[in-house]
C-alpha cells in the first residue's frame, strides 16, 4: 500500500461548506475549552461532528470498487476527540487492494488533510486480519475502541474472525503492560510531577485508558471491583479532559504538558477560587494529583487482578472461568461447552457466575443448538478425551443443566434409582463415575499402569467417553438396558452427525458393554473356545482394548469394593488371553465361501461386481480382512483385483485422518513387504499402522497407516503418484530401494537414541500353518523394513502383518513360513540373530 | 461340625453355589483369593515378552455344616466345580469345636 499523495485532487465544490462545518465544530469546542468545559461532553459532540464530516468525505470520495469501511480509532473512537488531537482512523477493504481503492483512497483523506486535520489512519484488507496477533502494539490498543463511522461495518467483524480472539488479547494486553511500563519509566515511575504531561505521565490520561482496555479485554466489571471505584475514576476522566482541553486551547496546538505557565491560565479558566494565581494553581495541582492517584490505584488493581483472556469472550479468573460479556454468552449456546472445555484444560474450575448463567438459560435451548457446526461438533468430540478435571467438569454440567440439554437421552436417568445387590450410586453418577475411573487412568496408580498403557495406545478415547456416557441410558425402563441404550445412543449418532467408523464403535461398546465382565468373571478362561468366542466378538484389538478398559470403569463405579485387585487380574488375562489370539491365531481363521457373512456382501453388492468374483476373492484371506475394511473398499479390492498380472501393482494413496493410507494389491515375491515399507521410508514417511495379507493363491492386500511429517505430500501435488510411480519400479527390480535408504538411514542411525532393548519372541504354538515372529522395539527410521529385509535375506515368506506403534515402541507381528511349512528351531534361531543384526543397523 | 473350604474356579461359583442350595446348605463365605496347587501357574506372553503368573485367580468357599451332610456337600461341590483340567481346585474339612454368634454372644459347642 502506497502513501496516498497530499496532491491536488480538484477541490469539490462543497468543499466551502465542509470546511465551514469544521471551523464551526472546532469553534464550539474551542468556546467550550475557553471556559474550562472541554470536558466528555464537549469531547463527544466535537467526536460526533467529526463522524459527519468522515462520513460526507466518505460519500463524496465516490462509490468504492469494492466494501469497504472507515472506523474510528483511539480516543477518536471512544467520542473523546480533542480539540488538536489525531483523527486516528481505520480504512478496512473487504478484499486485495487494487488501482481503483487506491484512487477511493486519495479521494478520501486528500480533502481532510486539506482542511488542516492531522490524519492518522491505517489501511487494512480484510484477509490481514488472521495476522492480527502479530501486528503492532499500537495498533492492537487502537483498535480496542474502534467504532464504525461509515461503510459495511461488518468488515470489522470478518477482520477480528481471522484471529483467535483470546491470543490477540493477551498479545494486546501484553503490549498494553510493556507499554506502560517503558513510559513509566520515562517518568521515572512517579506520579508527582511539578509539570505533568496529561496524556503520557503515571496518573495521566493513557494510564485511566489503559485501565479501561484491561477491564474491556478481562472483565468489564473488574474496575468496580477494587481500585479507586467507577465514580473516582469517572471524576478523574472528566477533569484531565476538562484540563486538557483547556492546554490544547491556550497552546493552539497538540500539547498535553502542564507547565507552569499553564497551570496559572488553566486553574483561571476551570474557575478554581483563591486571591493570588499560586492559591489557584496549589487548589487545581492538589486536585490533579488526588485525581491521578485515584487513575493509578486503579491501573495497579485492573493489571494485578485482571483475568487472563483464554478463549473468545473466555477469561480465567482467580474463581474460574468466566465470560466476559455475559449476556453475549447467554444467547450463544455453541461457545458454552468452551467454558468447561477451558476449565479442563487449564486445570480449574468454572466460575459461579458461568455456571448461574448455563443453569439459567440451559432450557432455553434444544441439543442442536449447542452444536450447530461441524467444528462444533468435533469440539464436543475433542473435549470428551479422558484426562484429569473431566469428570468435575461433566458432573457441573450435570447438576446445571447443560448435559442434559445437550444429551437430552442423559436426562433420563437423572438421580434414576435401580435397586440391585451391587451398586451404590443412581444411574447418572454411576455413569459420571466411569468416567472419573478413565480419567484417573491418565494418571494411574502403579497397579493400574497395564490398563492406563491401553488407554494411551487408543486411537480415539472420546469414542470410549461417549459410550460410557450412554451405556446406561436405557435403564430409564427396566427391561434389557443395553438394548435401549443403543437405541438412544443412535438417535444422538444422528444430531452429531458421528462418522460411520464412530457410530460403530460407539454402539458395539454400547450393546456390548457387559460381555467381558461375564466372560472374564464367570467363564472359564482358560478355555480357548470361550477366548476364540471372545475375540470373535471384538475382531480387533483397538475394540477389545476400549470394551477392557470400559468394563474396568464400569465395574469400578459400581461401588468401591466391587473392582478388587483379583477381578482386575481376571480382566487383564483375558485382555492378554485375546490379544495373542487376535494378533498370534488370526492367520488360521480364513474366509471360506460358506461363511454367513458373506451373503450379505454378496446381496449387496453393485451391479459391476458378480458373487463369483466376491467369493473368489475373499476365499483364503484372514477373516480379520472383513473387521477392517468396509463393504465399498472390498468391492474396490475386488474391482481391483480382476485379472491383476504376475507383474501388475495395483496401489493407491488416501489421506486419514491426520496421516495418510497407502493400499497395495499385487502378486506375492520375494522381498514384495520390505520393498513396499522401504519406498515409503525413503520418501521419510512413518510408519504407524498397517497389515498385510496374503491369500493362498498369491494375491497381497497391503496396507499401511502413515505420519508424513515432512509434509512431501501435502506439499507436493503429483507426491503422491511419485511415490507410486517410484514403488512400482522398485517393486518391478528397476530400481534398489536400498540405495534411496542409504542416507536417510545412516543420518537416523547417527541421531538415534538408546531406547530400550527390543524384544524378538518366536512361536510356532499359536498357529497351526505359521511361525509368528512378534517384535517390540524402539519406533525408528526404515525399521519395519529392515526387519522384513532380514526375513526375507533369511529365507523366510512374510504371510501375514499387523504393524501397529504405541508411542515410541513399533509391536510388529509376522507370520512367516520357509518354503511353505513353519520355521525350524535352527531357522528360527538364525532368524532371531539376523534381526538382531539388523535392529542394530549391523551389516 | 465341620468347615468346609472349597478352592474352586471363579467361573464356578454360581454353580457350587446353586448345587449346595439344592440340597439346603444356603450359608456360606465366598472371598476371592489367589494361589496355585499343582497348576503352578503358567507363563504368558504379552507382546513378545514373557511373564510368569504364579498365583492364580480362584474362589473359597467356606460352609459350615453338620457332620452328617458333609459327604453329600463334598459331592455336591465336586460335581459342580470339576472340568477334569488341572486347576479345578480343592476342598479341604477342618473339624469345628465352638462357634460364637456376634450378636448375642450366645457359645455354641460341636
Amino acid at each position: 500500500m502506497t502513501e496516498p499523495q497530499r496532491s491536488s485532487v480538484a477541490p469539490h465544490p462543497d468543499r466551502a461548506s465542509v470546511r465551514a462545518r469544521i471551523d464551526a465544530a472546532r469553534g464550539e469546542l474551542a468556546a467550550a475549552s475557553e471556559r474550562g468545559e472541554g470536558g466528555r461532553q464537549a469531547l463527544r459532540q466535537y467526536s460526533h461532528r467529526m463522524d459527519a464530516l468522515v462520513q460526507q468525505l466518505y460519500a463524496e470520495a465516490g462509490p468504492a470498487a469494492q466494501p469497504v469501511a472507515v472506523f474510528a480509532l483511539g480516543g477518536y473512537g471512544r467520542r473523546a476527540l480533542c480539540l488538536h488531537s489525531d483523527v486516528d482512523l481505520l480504512v478496512l477493504f473487504a478484499g486485495p487492494i487494487a488501482a481503483p481503492d487506491e484512487r477511493f483512497l486519495h479521494a478520501f483523506l486528500n480533502p481532510m488533510w486539506d482542511l488542516g486535520l492531522t490524519i492518522g489512519h491505517h489501511v487494512r484488507e480484510v484477509s490481514e486480519g488472521s495476522r492480527l496477533a502479530e501486528d503492532n502494539a499500537e495498533f492492537l490498543l487502537a483498535l480496542t475502541d474502534a467504532r464504525p463511522i461509515a461503510g459495511d461495518a461488518t468488515l470489522l467483524d470478518h477482520f477480528m474472525e481471522a484471529t483467535d480472539p483470546a491470543r490477540s488479547a493477551r498479545r494486546t494486553l501484553d503490549a498494553l503492560k510493556t507499554l506502560i511500563a517503558e513510559r513509566h519509566a520515562r517518568f521515572n515511575d512517579t506520579l508527582y510531577q511539578l509539570e505533568p504531561d496529561l496524556k503520557e505521565a503515571p496518573g495521566g490520561l493513557r494510564d485511566l485508558f489503559g485501565a479501561q482496555t484491561i477491564a474491556k479485554l478481562t472483565d468489564p466489571a473488574l474496575l468496580g471491583q477494587g481500585g479507586s471505584g467507577l465514580r473516582a475514576l469517572d471524576d478523574a476522566e472528566e477533569f484531565l479532559l476538562r484540563v486538557r482541553s483547556s492546554l490544547h486551547f491556550e497552546a493552539r496546538r497538540h500539547h498535553n504538558l502542564l507547565s507552569h505557565e499553564l497551570q496559572e491560565r488553566a486553574a483561571e479558566r476551570l474557575g478554581y477560587p483563591g486571591s493570588t494565581p499560586r492559591q489557584r494553581v496549589e487548589r487545581l495541582m492538589g486536585d490533579y494529583f488526588r485525581h491521578a492517584r485515584a487513575v493509578d490505584r486503579s491501573l495497579r488493581w485492573a493489571l494485578k487482578a485482571a483475568p487472563m483472556p483464554i478463549r473468545a469472550n473466555l477469561v480465567q479468573s482467580p474463581d474460574g472461568v468466566k465470560f466476559v460479556d455475559v449476556r453475549q454468552a447467554a444467547e450463544r449456546p455453541e461457545t458454552w461447552l468452551s467454558v468447561f472445555e477451558a476449565a479442563v484444560e487449564g486445570g480449574c474450575p468454572v466460575s459461579d457466575e458461568a455456571l448461574a448463567c448455563v443453569q439459567q438459560h440451559a432450557g432455553r435451548f434444544t441439543a442442536e443448538n449447542f452444536f450447530p457446526t461441524p467444528a462444533h461438533r468435533q469440539a464436543l468430540l475433542a473435549f470428551l478425551k479422558p484426562r484429569p478435571g473431566l469428570y468435575a467438569r461433566l458432573s457441573e454440567m450435570h447438576d446445571y443443566g447443560l448435559l442434559g440439554q445437550m444429551f437430552p437421552e442423559f436426562k433420563a436417568i437423572t438421580c434414576r434409582v435401580v435397586r440391585d445387590f451391587y451398586h451404590k450410586y443412581t444411574v447418572d453418577e454411576h455413569t459420571l463415575l466411569t468416567i472419573r475411573n478413565l480419567e484417573r487412568l491418565t494418571d494411574p496408580q502403579p497397579e493400574r499402569e497395564r490398563f492406563a498403557r491401553l488407554l494411551s495406545e487408543l486411537e480415539s478415547p472420546e469414542l470410549l467417553v461417549l459410550a460410557l456416557l450412554f451405556h446406561d441410558v436405557g435403564k430409564w425402563r427396566d427391561d434389557d438396558h443395553h438394548v435401549e441404550s443403543a437405541r438412544m445412543a443412535r438417535q444422538m449418532f444422528d444430531r452429531l452427525r458421528l462418522d460411520t467408523r464412530g457410530r460403530e464403535v460407539v454402539e458395539f461398546l454400547v450393546v456390548h458393554h457387559l460381555k467381558m465382565s461375564v466372560a472374564a468373571f464367570r467363564r472359564d478362561t482358560e478355555d480357548p473356545e470361550i477366548v476364540r468366542q471372545f475375540a470373535e466378538l471384538v475382531g480387533v484389538e483397538e475394540r477389545l482394548k476400549m470394551l477392557c478398559l470400559m468394563t474396568l470403569a464400569d465395574v469400578g463405579a459400581v461401588s468401591p469394593e466391587t473392582l478388587t485387585p483379583w477381578k482386575e487380574d481376571l480382566l487383564w488375562r483375558l485382555y492378554v488371553d485375546t490379544y495373542n489370539y487376535l494378533t498370534l491365531a488370526y492367520g488360521d481363521e480364513v474366509i471360506d465361501r460358506t461363511q454367513a457373512a458373506l451373503s450379505d456382501m454378496i446381496a449387496e453388492r453393485p451391479p459391476d461386481v458378480a458373487a463369483g468374483e466376491i467369493e473368489e476373492f475373499l476365499e483364503g484371506l484372514p477373516r480379520r480382512y472383513l473387521q477392517l475394511f468396509s463393504r465399498e473398499a472390498v468391492y474396490n479390492h475386488v474391482r481391483l483385483s480382476r485379472g491383476l498380472g504376475v507383474d501388475a501393482i495395483q496401489a493407491w494413496i488416501d489421506r486419514k485422518d491426520a496421516g495418510w493410507e497407502l493400499t497395495v494389491l499385487t502378486r506375492d515375491r520375494a522381498f514384495l513387504f520390505s520393498n513396499i515399507s522401504g519406498v515409503l521410508s525413503s520418501f521419510g514417511m512413518d510408519i504407524l499402522r498397517g497389515f498385510a495379507f496374503t491369500k493362498p493363491d498369491g494375491l497381497v492386500v497391503d496396507m499401511f497407516h502413515f505420519d508424513d511429517a515432512e509434509r512431501f505430500l501435502e506439499l507436493n501435488p503429483g507426491g503422491g503418484a511419485q511415490l507410486i510411480r517410484v514403488l512400482q519400479d522398485v517393486i518391478g527390480g528397476r530400481t534398489e530401494v536400498a540405495a534411496r535408504l542409504k542416507g536417510r538411514e545412516e543420518g537416523a542411525f547417527r541421531r538415534r537414541l538408546t531406547g530400550f532393548a527390543p524384544v524378538i519372541h518366536c512361536d510356532n504354538e499359536s498357529s497351526r500353518r505359521f511361525t509368528i515372529v512378534e517384535i517390540v522395539a524402539e519406533n525408528a527410521f526404515g525399521l519395519l523394513y529392515r526387519m522384513s529385509r532380514a526375513m526375507s535375506e533369511s529365507g523366510c515368506e512374510v504371510d501375514l502383518v499387523l504393524i501397529a506403534t504405541e508411542g515410541q515402541r513399533a509391536i510388529d507381528v509376522f507370520h512367516l513360513t520357509r518354503e511353505g511349512a513353519k520355521l525350524s528351531p535352527e531357522h528360527q534361531a538364525q532368524l532371531i540373530t539376523n534381526l538382531q543384526r539388523a535392529l542394530e543397523g549391523r551389516p | 461340625m465341620k468347615l468346609l473350604k472349597a478352592i474352586v474356579r471363579p467361573n464356578k461359583v454360581d454353580e457350587v453355589k446353586n448345587a449346595l442350595e439344592k440340597i439346603q446348605i444356603s450359608g456360606m463365605t465366598v472371598t476371592e483369593v489367589r494361589g496355585h496347587g499343582k497348576q503352578k501357574g503358567h507363563t504368558a506372553i504379552y507382546r513378545g515378552q514373557e511373564y510368569n503368573v504364579s498365583l492364580l485367580p480362584k474362589m473359597e468357599i467356606e460352609v459350615v455344616l453338620p457332620d452328617s451332610i458333609v459327604d453329600e456337600a463334598v459331592k455336591a461341590i465336586i460335581a459342580a466345580a470339576r472340568t477334569g483340567e488341572i486347576g479345578d481346585g480343592r476342598i479341604f474339612v477342618i473339624p469345628v469345636g465352638e462357634s460364637y454368634k456376634i450378636r448375642t454372644g450366645e457359645k455354641e459347642v460341636f
